[in-house]
């Protein structure tokens, strides 16, 4: 079972500042978004773990030994060409939110926020460079990659996050859901990645549709990209 | 002389019959006759090396098929298989695949079980006679670093370690070919190559890369081009005569070994041959000779000292020796502070990072251990190691994904005795330190001799030009006349007899002087001059960060002052906004800070006032909640965001602090009491504590209950405190029913408080079947109808 615990050495500072709302923003005390990088890469502790699996598309089915089928919405339409599929969780840790936490007892509000985007963008490049990763060992046997596809994104409900998370190994880096299906640490990340024979020719237009901020309902969101 | 190398092995087992999911290896035992036939027929295409089957031959590959085990017994096998192909001029190559697992920290395998790993698999095919160590396929430096050692230790035959690079040419870990080339000719490879992952085109640059870099031969072994999955099928489309071309491309580009990875068959190899077979060697890149630039390299980086490079700034803080912090932070294990001064030297210009560990009484090797461990996440400079402890030193090498400097090797025999070895080992360069058992010369010409003693005990133990950083040795000015100009004479005689990089620890020399920095940045300017290569300094000294950048220019390490024009050209000053120039009044001043969140200012603004005989209400009314109101507006039209929002709620929070700090006895009613709760089974509370802080900052009286709260508590709380307003939280599809939930239980227990709800999820919509008095999309939508609810009540 693949583990990976990517190097965080760069916070994007852009990607940051439109995780907390900042990006229309042209004057804000740069001390503030430095400090919140900086934090944010002491105590994000990148962790990834990934198992891959038979995919069968007409069934939309994930081969695990209990195999896990896909609803009909926007994930399968995405795998509809996968032949495997990486199941994968990323994750920084507890210690950017117990920090969050403190920020905002102590009535720092602003660092706060601005360290709770800085973690999100920190697990996102945890993620990204996991699968650049797999993409490279993948590549090796000829697949493509297909981006990463998250639970709660295009109508994919989060219920299934407990099984993403058993096929993914999740428990080797201690990410848990609760009851209600969210992720601990809450900078955690679970997605479904499809390797495909061929590399996907996918359209401008086509990328819009499937982006993440598409395909997600939180029209209001701070982050939400045009 | 051209060595050719076979191809693939797995697909030739597969082609003879080897079933899918087989152990390729165990065939060694019990078919050696298949394995031998497919060496039989690369050796008849004209390799002069093959490869034993033994890639996935390691005890943790192994144990995927449960033959753990069996690891001698397989090895020697595909040795003899091996033999038994061979005529008197072939060569065999023990082959030596990853473990599949990344070492820590990037991977949960120890760098000491790997090692133990590679030991056992490299002593078996040593002992079963192989005539060299093939390392293969590797992506991670670590892993390719713990191979080399244990070949180094468990046979004497030459290594050959062979890299694999993405398109960008660099492994997915990060290490380039330059930076890989560096760190394994120091720590004794043989030959140094690459292969796998790529085609022979996408492989000719590296090869180019690493023929510049190093002294060493080159090997490569490219797959048949990049590979197509057909019908379920891994194909790689390269054809051997292409495959011929492109061969002749890399040996002319510097390859002395050559064969194929993936895809390739003894066609290829055939192919291969004879494109090369009539190349002059004399035709070839000339190899690379050691020279006296000493290079470091990181996991993902080189730096390069000496004479005709930039001056490699040492940064110097990461060292407990008189700081409180520092030394609990590391004595405790945290190592936040580490990586702080980590991270904050570099911006400020470290080039290599000296890391100290000297807490007395912890164990240094552990610390040292970790310390590497967890800053070769973070940054990507070259350390030097900086310790007197044998353990930690050896700890800090084995840790480290590069090449380090021991920082120091001495004229002492147990410094020499202890630290040589250990630098030949780890492949790590020495910053030699001119004390002698006799103590610590006083001229120039003296400190020459011992660091000359030093170098030729260095280089007894195998250490090259190359390895070496010299240090000119600074003791204080204010204790010894002389410490400035013996430094600087012995700088000048390095450079004439030696020739080596140079460093000093600059801030020795104002020790006990005031303006120490004005000494430092003088010394450090005439040291350049004198030949300083890589002064150790304290990175954050602006005066020294100005001196640096002057002397880059003037001693020809900035052309055409690019670096410094664009670090000191003055700036186009930005156009004065109208909105941010200064009122006269002290009110609106106080009410411009809170708008533009200036937290510091805001306090004296407000002491001001109050000394001025403005009354604690008039600021309140006038400045602080006119001022909220304000960005409320801005906010709620889009010309100002929320982070904006929150500064502005801290700053107007400082300013009320000021009143009450001033006049204790300022009180405020409260707006009303607000009951705020993320809903049962949610964990999710920045947007909740966004609201609360707000809320507060508007005069409310806010009861947070934190996250996950049941309806019965809220209930509870909510009639406990005559709440005027609930507000209730839920981010996710998955929670969001509780919102039903506790809205019906507080109906149901006679609540007469107003509900407003909110969170990423929630929708007008979904607020009125939930029968919720109030939607707030954001927070300070929240603020404005709870103003509105209790304008209402009071009215």
């Amino acid at each position: 079972m693949p583990l990976y615990n990517p190097a965080i050495k760069n916070i994007n500072i852009e990607e940051m500042k439109r995780y907390s709302g900042l990006a229309k923003c042209s004057e804000f005390p740069q001390h503030l978004l430095d400090q919140a990088c900086t934090e944010a890469q002491l105590v994000s502790q990148g962790k990834a773990s990934w198992q891959i699996y038979d995919y069968n598309a007409h069934t939309a089915t994930i081969m695990s030994p209990e195999p896990l089928r896909l609803p009909p919405t926007v994930i399968s339409k995405h795998l509809a060409n996968a032949l495997k599929v990486v199941v994968i969780a990323v994750t920084i840790g507890p210690k950017l939110e117990e920090l969050v936490s403190n920020y905002f007892t102590n009535n720092e509000y602003t660092l706060g926020l601005l360290l709770d985007a800085a973690g999100t963008t920190a697990v996102e490049i945890a993620a990204d460079q996991a699968c650049e990763l797999i993409k490279q060992e993948v590549n090796k046997q000829g697949y493509s990659t297909l981006f990463r596809f998250s639970p709660g994104y295009g109508q994919w409900d989060i219920t299934v996050q407990p099984q993403i998370l058993s096929l993914a190994n999740a428990d080797e880096i201690n990410i848990t859901a609760t009851p209600s299906c969210m992720l601990l640490p809450r900078k955690s990340i679970t997605a479904v990645i499809g390797l495909t024979a061929n590399a996907p020719t996918i359209t401008h237009d086509e990328k819009i549709k499937l982006s993440k901020c598409h395909q997600c309902q939180q029209v209001n969101c701070l982050a939400r990209k045009e | 002389m051209i060595y050719i190398f076979d191809g693939a092995m797995g697909t030739m087992l597969q082609n003879a019959g080897l079933p899918p999911g087989y152990c390729p290896e165990l065939w060694n035992i019990q078919q050696p006759e298949s394995v031998t036939t497919i060496h039989k027929s690369y050796i008849s295409s004209g390799a002069d090396i093959i490869e034993t089957n033994t890639f996935g031959a390691n005890r943790i590959k192994l144990t995927h098929y449960k033959l753990q085990d069996k690891v001698a017994l397989i090895n020697t096998a595909a040795v003899q298989a091996a033999r038994a192909a061979c005529g008197p001029n072939t060569k065999i190559a023990g082959s030596i695949g990853p473990t599949g697992k990344l070492i820590v920290p990037l991977g949960d395998l120890t760098f000491d079980y790997a090692y133990e790993v590679f030991f056992e698999q490299i002593s078996a095919l040593d002992q079963a006679g192989v005539d060299m160590i093939l390392i293969e396929t590797i992506i991670d430096i670590q892993e390719m670093r713990a191979a080399l050692l244990a070949a180094k230790a468990a046979s004497n035959k030459p290594v050959i370690c062979q890299m694999s690079f993405g398109a960008d040419e660099r492994t997915v870990t990060g290490t380039d070919p330059i930076t890989a080339a560096i760190t394994l000719e120091a720590m004794g490879a043989d030959v140094i190559g690459a292969n796998c992952s790529l085609g022979p085109a996408q492989l000719l640059p590296i090869v180019q890369k690493l023929v510049k870099t190093t002294s060493c031969p080159i090997s490569v072994q490219a797959n048949a081009g990049m590979p197509s999955l057909i019908n379920k099928q891994t194909i790689f489309p390269m054809g051997p005569d292409e495959m011929g071309i492109w061969a002749k491309k890399l040996v002319l580009a510097g390859a002395h070994y050559i064969g194929g990875c993936c895809g390739t068959t003894p066609e290829h190899i055939k192919s291969i041959r004879q494109a090369v077979k009539h190349l002059s060697t004399s035709n070839l890149p000339i190899i690379q000779q050691a020279n006296k630039t000493t290079a470091l390299t990181s996991r993902t980086k080189t730096i390069y000292l000496g004479a005709n490079h930039p001056t490699a700034i040492i940064g110097e803080r990461i060292n407990p020796t008189g700081r409180k912090q520092l030394a609990a932070d590391i004595a405790s294990g945290q190592f936040i502070s580490v990586k702080k001064e980590a991270l904050s030297q570099i911006r400020a210009g470290a080039h290599i990072l000296d890391i100290n560990m000297g807490v007395p009484g912890i164990d240094q090797a552990q610390a040292m251990e970790y310390a590497i461990q967890e800053l070769s996440m973070l940054v990507d400079t070259p350390f030097a190691i900086d310790t007197t402890d044998p353990k930690a030193l050896e700890a800090g090498l084995k840790a480290y994904p590069g090449r380090a400097l021991i920082n120091s090797v001495s004229a002492e025999p147990e410094r020499l005795e202890a630290f040589l070895p250990l630098a030949k080992k780890y492949g790590a360069a020495i910053l030699c330190l001119p004390i002698s058992p006799e103590g610590v010369p006083k001229t120039a010409q003296e400190r020459l001799h011992v660091t000359q003693q030093i170098i030729h005990e260095a280089f007894a133990v195998g250490l090259k030009p190359g390895d070496f950083v010299l240090d000119a040795l600074i003791l204080t000015a204010a204790a010894d006349a002389t410490a400035g100009i013996e430094a600087l004479a012995t700088l000048k005689l390095y450079r004439q007899h030696l020739g080596y990089p140079t460093t000093m620890g600059l801030s020795n020399i104002s020790f006990g002087l005031p303006r120490r920095d004005a000494i430092n940045a003088t010394f450090c300017a005439m040291a350049l001059d004198a030949g300083l290569d890589a002064p150790i300094l304290n990175p954050y000294d602006p005066l020294m960060q100005h001196t640096l950048a002057a002397s880059a220019l003037l001693l020809g390490h900035d052309p055409r002052g690019r670096s410094y024009s664009i670090r000191y050209a003055p700036t186009s000053q930005p156009e004065q906004r109208t909105d941010t120039t200064t009122p006269k009044n002290v009110i609106a001043q106080i009410r411009q800070a809170i708008v533009s969140g200036e937290k510091e200012a805001v306090v004296l603004l407000v002491e001001q006032a109050l000394k001025e005989g403005n009354s604690s209400i008039a600021i309140s009314e006038q400045a602080l909640t006119s001022a909220m109101n304000e960005v409320g507006i801005a906010f709620g039209s889009g010309q100002c965001f929320l982070p904006q929002v929150l500064l502005s709620a801290e700053t107007m929070r400082a300013a009320f602090l000021t009143i009450k700090k001033v006049l204790p006895s300022h009180t405020t009613t409260s707006l009303g009491t607000v009951i705020l709760a993320t809903v049962k089974g949610d964990i999710h509370d920045l947007g909740k504590n966004i609201v609360a802080a707000l809320l507060e900052n508007n005069g409310f009286t806010v009861i947070d209950l934190g996250k996950d709260i049941s309806p019965e508590k809220i209930v509870q709380e909510a009639l406990a405190h005559n709440a005027d307003i609930i507000g209730l939280c839920a981010l996710m599809t998955t929670t969001m029913p509780q919102i039903d939930n506790t809205i019906t239980a507080l109906k149901a227990a006679g609540c007469q408080a107003q509900t407003i709800v909110g969170g990423a999820v929630l929708t007008q919509e979904y607020a009125n079947q939930a029968n919720a008095n109030s939607y707030a999309a954001n927070a300070v939508d929240a603020v404005n109808i709870a103003k509105k609810i209790m304008g209402t009540k009071t009215h």
